[in-house]
């Protein structure tokens, strides 16, 4: 079962992967979206009121946020192209191991978004990132895997829908707000320079919605994909 | 949910027991009930909206039923209405996924049933580049990757060419020889009529009459059809 589980998972996400590598469809608009929305981040705030360090860890993760969410709405629109799923369903997998699979896709493409995306921002913002670069990672990991794992769940619920694209993000913003609010609190203070150690309030509150989303979302997936 | 699943004797590969199927208020599929035997290959007949697809993607457990059980015994493929393939991947990469997901990925079976259906040439290329007859001949393939016991088919000879019919002919007549069993809806009867043991009439989603091939063909089993029409 658990082998079945976790080949279901690698056999999904390789061929997610695949796909978006041969069209690179959900990759050049996030590349694109993430440039523009820190271009315009940089230019629209008037430097003598807002300093640099104040309006960064909001641009950051708006950026990460809707330049993600490109990615995640494309995840159950492939399958839906051909129906495809169904003759993934029809299969004795492991439904679970499709979920995982679809979230392992998406934390692999949201990853790569963010990685290009952290020395834009620096060069941007002029902010120093390589400091507080490991703890910068691991709290974007966290509040990463927080809004990806939910972003699978709502885009497997709404492809079937008629404007799939628009609901994604209307159904997905207020689950995103508790780990977003986090991960600027925490990014704001690592580029301040202060410890990790003190954030732990917020390091607690993104585990704590890890562990719950990631819970919720592997028991209702399979009442998602049902008729 | 308190309907007793019945028993399957080892040769039925399929049973349908008061299947009901509703759409809103709309009831596409009305009571229906059969059984599918081992190296039976069930035709079923039915006009445009008559339930056909509904019937199938029921069989596939695709959708639930409104009431009523469908109980499959052993391993299923499905040719659909659509075509389930992923259009960015080749034909080859398309097979070896969903051959890994029914556990059947070696290469040498995914170049043998790439050669039996004439795709051979075509295995490197993505499946958008594919004509409606090969993303067909494509279906059949994935659709026997595992070597399935019962084989669900939804108008199979839908855009296929002569060659192409022929092929999936030959397949479908292969698997009858090995005791498969085939249930394949179609509007499309002198393609398959020669292939039927027996032949379902499928109106307004009820089953008229399940009976027999009995020698009939394609025009016999039309006037049988629109005689249980006329009917009601």
């Amino acid at each position: 079962m658990a082998s079945s589980l976790l080949n279901t998972a690698l056999s999904v996400a390789a061929k997610d992967l695949r796909i978006e590598w041969r069209t690179k469809t959900a990759f050049a608009s996030s590349i694109v979206f993430a440039v523009l929305v820190l271009a315009i981040f940089y230019f629209s705030r008037d430097t003598t009121v807002v300093s640099e360090l104040d309006i960064a860890p909001s641009a950051l993760w708006v950026t990460f946020t809707f330049a993600s969410m490109l990615g995640l709405n494309r995840a159950f629109l492939l399958e839906q192209e051909n129906r495809a799923i169904d003759a993934i369903l029809i299969t004795d997998v492991p439904r679970t191991g499709v979920f995982l699979g679809k979230v392992l896709g998406n934390l692999a493409f949201v990853a790569v978004v963010e990685l290009i995306t952290l020395p834009l921002f620096a060069l941007f913002f002029n902010v120093p990132i390589l400091r507080p670069l490991p703890a910068l990672l691991a709290v974007t990991a966290m509040a990463t895997l927080a809004f990806v794992t939910v972003g699978t769940l709502l885009s497997a619920m709404v492809v079937r829908t008629r404007f799939a694209e628009l609901m994604l993000p209307v159904l997905l913003l207020p689950f995103l707000v508790p780990p977003v609010i986090g991960a600027v609190q925490i990014t704001a203070g690592l580029l301040a320079y202060r410890p990790l150690s003190d954030f732990s309030g917020w390091l607690r509150l993104l585990a704590s919605f890890d562990i719950a989303f990631v819970a919720a979302c592997l028991l209702l997936f399979d009442a998602t994909v049902e008729e | 949910m308190n309907e007793r699943v019945p028993q399957i004797s080892t040769t039925i590969r399929l049973s349908v027991r008061g299947l009901n199927r509703r759409f809103g208020y709309r009831r596409v599929i009305r009571n229906l009930t059969l059984d599918v035997e081992a190296g039976s290959v069930l035709v079923l007949i039915g006009h445009n909206g008559a339930g056909k697809t509904t019937l199938i993607r029921l069989l596939a457990g695709l959708l639930k039923p409104t009431s009523g059980t469908v109980t499959r015994e052993g391993s299923f493929g499905l040719v659909a209405h659509d075509s389930m393939f992923y259009d960015s991947l080749t034909a080859k990469e398309n097979l070896r996924f969903f051959g890994n997901l029914v556990g059947s990925a070696e290469s040498s079976r995914i170049e043998e049933l790439l050669l039996v259906t004439g795709l051979t040439e075509h295995a490197e290329r993505r499946v958008e580049a594919f004509s409606r007859g090969m993303v067909q001949r494509l279906t059949m393939a994935r659709a026997l990757l595992h070597d399935p016991e019962l084989l669900l088919l939804d108008e199979p000879m839908t855009g296929l060419d002569d060659a192409a019919t022929t092929t999936v002919q030959r397949l479908l007549a292969d698997l009858a020889s090995r005791n498969r069993s085939i249930v394949l809806a179609t509007h499309h009867l002198p393609e398959v009529v020669h292939l039927a043991t027996e032949v379902g009439f499928l109106v307004s989603g009820e089953m008229k009459a399940l009976e027999p091939i009995g020698g009939r063909d394609s025009r016999a089993l039309m006037d049988r059809y629109r005689e249980l029409v006329q009917n009601g």
